[in-house]
């Protein structure tokens, strides 16, 4: 506790707000320097766990604690974490010199062995950027030499980094809770050994869902787009595929995870009830490329949740999954997890809850805890484009659900809405406003007794953005001029004074797209804007859309190039990252969609995606004994 | 779940915060003790708000952001009685490190709030050359005023009128009793500003400064807490 101590220390946190973001002393937070350090120097590696954005963001997420946990339980490693400073204590840091330095023990990022950065969206790289040169270390992999501490990456976003391939010494492609630890274990060996930093990528690049961008490199035609990816590093894979939990049964629930002392934006615990999803929206990539789906038996949820509850006293639980009322058991675990939240005034979350499965006995019983809003998400205005995006709800159930919610006194009503997506038309813009202004009416018909009161609906939209592995990798994205007639559209529409419309940035979207499906020539794009100053891009308040049309002069088309319509057979950036789902289910899939026809969940057969092959949770053969090769679905 | 007459009983505990936790805002501050008081399993009762309960606390002083503190007030309303010592061990083991219960009493017989109790405070604030700055300001007995603008409207505010005692003056520290609560709250920060201003305290020195809120006085408490009776509360 001694740096509380330091008057230097007290005047800079009185010098920014909200300095609870950078002291740590959380519940659980852990600090084992002493024991840490009395090993040998080759005997320990020590981990830095970046988020590149505020505390409060860095701290909603469950991923942080899955690796915390999972890399301390190693004496032999020690964890820290560090976040990206708001733009005060940024300028602070460079007008005094002072280098970024780690919450737990204060010490220089540039000190440690490993720094690891979990990326979960695109506008957070400048981000990343910014943090490594606050710490005085080098941006591009190739600058830096074997002192340097190593830069990895994983996350959600890990199956396209390529714009980032620059920065990255390595990438750690699908589930890290198990992968990470070995490949971190395979550091300390490799530091008994004294090998370069060369030795140590070469070394791990064959173990699941390690990828080194160093070892392949594009080769792109005149027209930009990409000729071919070689493999450079003769022994590196030609393809690298994600590592994967395989019983998620075993994957370790952090029951102790540091409980934040500030108010952060997901101020709840969490559990995370499967991963993976059946369902096979066509726009979501997460959706794909946490495949298969993989559930956690209710003994084990039911377990954890105890110790949760017991070990942080917070009054909220959240389940987390992709589609939480697709858990096979959801009645039976709901059933479980009341009586024990009832009692300590705990409220239960269902986020993700999909209205086909949305069962209102559920429901009401969750409303005991906690008499929230009702928030669906139908993402398109008709049957037609909710068909293409293979978003199968329809709107008989979104009726009778809204009825029955009405009936029994809710009186807020969220609905989520995508617009550009593939296909649209102005009939399916109006056709939001239609959806909405007919469960207006559902709640106006009901008799006055029956009903709530008052009713407050929110619609609110983002633009549609093509990601990879997804069958919509090949669509463009519409231009700034399209979303701003859309929106209007849309605005103009929603009149009721009932209903409030938010609708997403359209500048942040056209990046957040461009760097989406990016190739590694975006790496001077991004370096470019941060040095103009871009910098926590993912807050309305800092970004700034003319940075990035600058930057992206360096490419020729500019973000017209990357937002386009993907050739048929254009190779991707990705196309030697293998997330288990194939191109070939992909092009499928696009097709459907352009037919407007809808594909089956993983629950009703298999449409062979490719994951079959890791035969696990819904792909085990004893979930589809029927599942063939050539899956359910007639091409 | 009332017991003895449904009489919910009310008990003042007294808190001390150092090291991270003194630059926790005062909602957070609130928070972490909710949580620290599931976590201990204290049988705390909530408001009867249908939409929205809360555990009942309130806490004597708002604790400001930096402040750290010895012996602050706070008050619990409880389901039932508890034995006291090994539930507030308990409650100990449950905060995060730096934040302890020091001391315990039940809460004065008065439909008062607590907040509306609190009269002074006891502070000491360490920083170099800080007793000259502090001497050099109050000299004369004048009245010192520091303007505070405050949800858009600016009033001046007298610091002298505020420090109500001075207890010692070193070099580097100071030790005094100012005003808090409702009537005469003395802001810390607006005295730094009036020892930088009118006392040459460095700006810096200001912003480094040390402070500790060592105690708190209350009317009434005293009757319940007979080892902290402070005769000169007015």
């Amino acid at each position: 506790m001694q740096r509380f101590e330091s008057p230097q220390f007290r005047s800079i946190l009185r010098s920014v707000a909200k300095p609870a973001r950078y002291v740590g002393g959380e519940l659980y937070a852990i600090d084992k320097r002493n024991e840490f350090f009395s090993l040998r120097e080759e005997d320990r590696v020590h981990f830095a766990f970046c988020f590149p954005d505020l505390y409060e963001i860095a701290m909603s997420n469950l991923a942080i604690q899955i690796i915390y946990a999972a890399l301390n339980r190693d004496d032999h490693v020690f964890c820290e974490r560090c976040f990206a400073p708001d733009v005060d204590l940024r300028s602070l840091l460079r007008k005094r010199d002072l280098p970024l330095v780690s919450i737990e023990t204060m010490t220089p990022l540039s000190e440690f062995d490993i720094i690891g950065f979990s990326l979960h969206y695109e506008l957070a790289y400048t981000a990343v950027l910014e943090m490594l040169d606050l710490a005085g270390i080098p941006l591009r992999a190739a600058d830096r030499n074997d002192s340097d501490p190593l830069i990895v990456a994983g996350g959600p976003i890990a199956c396209n980094l390529e714009p980032m391939a620059s920065f990255f010494d390595l990438i750690l492609l699908g589930d890290g809770e198990f992968q990470l630890p070995k490949l971190v274990d395979e550091y300390r060996e490799h530091k008994v050994s004294k090998g370069s930093k060369y030795d140590f990528l070469r070394r791990v690049c064959h173990m699941d869902g390690i990828y080194v961008p160093a070892f392949y490199e594009p080769r792109y035609r005149d027209d930009g787009q990409i000729e071919e990816i070689s493999v450079v590093e003769p022994i590196a894979p030609k393809s690298v595929r994600k590592a994967i939990v395989r019983d998620f049964n075993l994957a370790p629930i952090a029951t102790s995870p540091i409980v934040p002392n500030m108010e952060v934006t997901h101020d709840r615990m969490v559990l995370e009830i499967f991963r993976g999803c059946a369902r096979g929206c066509r726009f979501c990539q997460a959706g794909f490329t946490y495949r298969p789906l993989r559930e956690r038996s209710p003994e084990t949820l039911v377990d954890a949740a105890e110790k949760l509850i017991d070990s942080t006293g917070c009054d909220e639980m959240g389940l987390l999954s992709l589609s939480t009322s697709d858990y096979s058991n959801i009645d039976g675990l709901t059933r479980a997890l009341l009586p024990m939240v009832e009692p300590r005034h705990i409220n239960l979350s269902l986020p993700s809850l999909r209205l086909d499965a949305f069962d209102f006995d559920l429901a009401e019983r969750i409303a005991r805890t906690r008499r929230g809003g009702l928030t669906f998400a139908p993402e398109a205005g008709t049957q037609r484009l909710r068909d293409v995006i293979n978003k199968n709800i329809s709107e008989d159930d979104l009726f009778d659900t809204a009825r029955t919610a009405f009936e029994n006194g809710w009186d807020r009503l969220k609905l989520y809405f995508m617009l550009g997506l593939p296909t649209e038309t102005d009939e399916d813009v109006e056709g939001i406003v239609d959806l909405t202004m007919r469960l207006l009416s559902v709640w106006r018909d009901l008799p006055k007794e029956r009903r709530s009161k008052r009713l407050f609906v929110t619609v609110s939209t983002s633009f549609f953005i093509p990601k990879p592995f997804t069958p919509f990798q090949w669509e463009r994205q519409i231009s700034i001029n399209e979303m701003r007639e859309k929106q209007q559209r849309l605005a103009d529409g929603l009149t009721d004074r009932r209903i409030s419309y938010r609708w997403h940035d359209f500048e942040s979207s056209v990046i957040e797209a461009v760097l989406a499906r990016g190739d590694r020539r975006l790496s001077d794009v991004i370096e470019r804007a941060w040095r103009a100053g871009s910098y926590l891009d993912a807050w309305h308040e800092h970004f700034d859309y003319d940075i990035w049309l600058d930057a992206l002069s360096l490419i020729p088309g500019g973000a017209d190039f990357y937002t386009r319509e993907r050739a048929e057979d254009e190779i991707f950036p990705w196309e030697h990252l293998d997330i288990g789902v194939t191109r070939r289910f992909f092009e499928r899939e696009r097709r459907r969609s352009r037919e407007g026809r809808v594909s089956l969940s993983c629950f009703d057969g298999c449409s062979a995606c490719g994951c079959s092959v890791w035969q696990t949770g819904v792909c085990s053969p004893s979930v589809h004994d029927a599942c063939s090769d050539n899956g359910g679905v007639s091409c | 779940m009332l017991n003895e007459n449904d009489v919910k009983y009310r008990l003042i505990l007294y808190f001390a915060r150092r090291g991270a936790t003194v630059w926790l805002a005062h909602l957070d501050n609130m928070r972490l003790f909710e949580r620290a008081f599931n976590r201990a399993g204290w049988p705390i009762a909530w408001t009867e708000d249908a939409f929205n309960p809360r555990p009942i606390l309130v806490f004597g002083l708002p604790v400001g952001v930096g402040i750290e503190t010895r012996r602050d007030p706070v008050e619990v309303t409880l389901e039932q009685r508890i034995e006291l010592k090994p539930m507030v061990e308990r409650l100990n083991r449950s905060f995060p490190r730096g934040v302890e219960i020091v001391d315990w009493g039940e809460a004065p017989d008065t439909r008062k709030s607590l907040m509306s109790l609190v009269k002074s405070a006891d502070y000491m604030i360490e920083a170099p050359s800080i007793g000259q700055a502090f001497s050099r300001t109050f000299e004369g007995g004048h009245p010192v005023l520091i303007s505070w603008t405050r949800k858009g409207r600016t009033s001046q505010v007298d610091i002298a009128s505020r420090i109500f005692e001075t207890y010692v003056v070193k070099k580097d520290s100071i030790e005094f009793k100012g005003g808090a609560g409702s009537d005469l709250h003395l802001r810390v920060d607006l005295l730094l500003e009036a020892l930088v201003r009118d006392g040459g305290l460095s700006n810096d020195d200001a912003l480094g400064a040390r402070v500790v809120r060592k105690r708190v006085h209350c009317d009434l408490l005293p009757r319940c807490l007979p080892g902290s009776l402070d005769k000169r509360l007015e």
